[in-house]
């Protein structure tokens, strides 16, 4: 056990040197997230001429928008490129020969790098939530107690579901195409270009019990303060249930697919 | 470039496309996965604009179908951007970054030219394709009847757009000279063209300015859909020419300075 925390600790410390010394390059990555900041210029644009959408007036689509894509940062992981190259091209047998387990290795490289995307998020953050005349967040303590596990839920089920995925790799030689389709319903689907309870009747409800809804609309709502503690556990009991899921497929996928490892191409 | 010289390039050009277009025709499962996915997602951007007309009768002036049109436009020009230049971009950085772009000098025709026709991805233009057939449904039902001369500035405007994207990815080209940590900036370009699916209308201040003088996605997609309904002013369609033309100018020059600075691998 010691050795493990050692090991890791370790990794952590490589992976904030990693994500420091690209710095400029993380900083283009992080700009290629700013999606919700363009959902806000169109819905609270609509909101201010036509009236509220639902229960979003301008002020609430600033706060849920600006709250989304600091979530998005918060709970971001790109293991599915790395694992995915790492298996398609043979170089997981570096990792394999060292005596930690090879997600871990990536675990904490993608978790080591969230202080750094967060603080160079922060300040377009800001500078949009001056322009826009600031935002509300919750004041509600449940909440506040809840949102670190809603945060962690969300990032545990996004790293899982690419590496999961990435695993693919030892099957078939293009698994990124999979991610794609992942990718394309996860921007409709997660509140990152519309509040999910803005969808048509039951399609709200169906997109709400989703794994994609609960990696990043259901921290934000919660962050922003439009759950009731009711909702917020609910949330966060599914959300926890698909992390657990996308996990236990995980190491499934994990332990079949290193045995028929050939270290070079599927 | 004398005569002689265009016609080594337009060659050139052909000889590159039918290299990728042989290869890509291996690869058939591409068309599934790089060209009717491809099309879905971008056509599934339109979903908000849908959710917002059930609430609105219209989005910042514009009706649902107008807005599919639009969708159509930016579906011509993603389609261009990932079939064309995307590749393309990503080829010549992987030059760049190796070094290998001193073989790409060293031939006798212009490097610029030979960057820009570095690799091409045809089931990409399925999703061109598909966003033409959307336009024209569009057009059909909201009842719009375009005579030849908003045909003939709808036409303008988009080669304005295409003249204005490949410029903006010449610049990237260029900033990846600077810095190999900028080689990333292909996807930040894929990511911001998102901004072209809505009307540019519903941008205001500084953001609408950005998106029109600097970043020109209203010159790509509002400003045709506008020429082809028949709403699009003159001064419009001279700042769409201004905006494109200032830009190719600017990336041109940019890229004639990162080559003098260009110190093959590692410089």
């Amino acid at each position: 056990m010691r050795r493990w925390l050692a090991a890791s600790a370790a990794l952590w410390r490589l992976g904030i040197a990693e994500a420091v010394a690209y710095r400029t390059s993380m900083l283009v990555w992080i700009l290629t997230t700013t999606f919700p900041l363009v959902s806000l210029a169109l819905w609270s644009e609509i909101a201010r001429s036509g009236g509220p959408i639902g229960a979003y007036g301008a002020p609430e689509f600033v706060a849920y928008f600006v709250g989304a894509f600091l979530v998005r940062q918060l709970t971001a992981s790109w293991v599915v490129w790395d694992l995915e190259r790492q298996i398609r091209l043979g170089d997981l047998n570096v990792l394999l020969m060292r005596p930690i387990h090879p997600l871990l290795h990536h675990l904490m490289q993608n978790l080591a790098a969230l202080p750094v995307r967060l603080v160079l998020a922060a300040p377009l953050a800001i500078a949009v939530l001056i322009a826009a005349g600031g935002a509300t967040w919750t004041q509600d303590a449940g909440a506040l107690v809840v949102l670190p596990l809603a945060l962690i839920g969300g990032w545990l089920l996004n790293f899982a579901v690419q590496a999961s995925i990435a695993c693919l790799a030892f099957w078939v030689t293009r698994s990124s195409a999979v991610y794609e389709i992942w990718a394309g319903l996860f921007m409709v689907l997660s509140g990152y270009v519309l509040p999910t309870s803005l969808l048509p009747g039951e399609v709200a409800t169906i997109a709400r019990a989703l794994p994609f809804h609960a990696a990043l609309g259901f921290p934000t709502e919660l962050a922003v303060g439009r759950l009731t503690s009711v909702e917020a556990a609910t949330g966060l009991a599914i959300q926890w249930g698909w992390a657990a899921a996308a996990w236990l497929g995980l190491v499934w996928a994990w332990r079949r697919g290193v045995r028929v490892y050939g270290a070079y191409g599927a | 470039m004398g005569r002689s010289g265009a016609r080594a390039v337009l060659r050139l050009i052909a000889a590159q496309a039918r290299m990728s277009a042989l290869a890509a025709l291996q690869y058939r499962l591409g068309f599934w996965t790089e060209g009717l996915l491809g099309a879905l997602w971008s056509a599934i951007g339109v979903i908000p604009l849908l959710v917002a007309t059930s609430y609105q009768e219209t989005v910042a002036g514009w009706g649902p179908w107008e807005l599919m049109a639009v969708t159509g436009l930016f579906m011509v020009f993603s389609g261009i951007f990932g079939a064309l230049l995307q590749p393309a971009l990503i080829e010549s950085m992987e030059h760049i970054r190796r070094g290998s772009l001193d073989a790409l000098l060293l031939r006798p025709v212009d490097a610029l030219a030979l960057c820009l026709t570095a690799a091409f991805s045809p089931w990409r233009l399925t999703e061109a394709a598909a966003g033409a057939a959307l336009l024209v449904v569009a057009l059909v039902k909201v009842g719009a009847a375009p005579d030849l001369w908003m045909i003939g500035a709808a036409l303008v405007v988009i080669a304005a757009g295409i003249v204005g994207l490949y410029a903006l990815g010449i610049l990237a080209l260029c900033a990846s000279f600077l810095a190999m940590q900028l080689q990333n900036l292909t996807y930040l370009f894929d990511a911001l063209l998102d901004f072209a699916r809505w009307p540019s209308s519903v941008f205001r201040g500084p953001l609408k300015a950005l998106f029109t003088f600097v970043v020109p996605f209203a010159v790509m997609t509002t400003m045709p859909a506008e020429a082809l309904l028949g709403r699009l002013a003159a001064v419009d369609l001279g700042i769409a020419v201004v905006v494109a033309a200032g830009l190719l100018v600017i990336a041109r020059r940019c890229w004639s300075a990162s080559l003098r600075r260009y110190a093959s691998a590692g410089g």
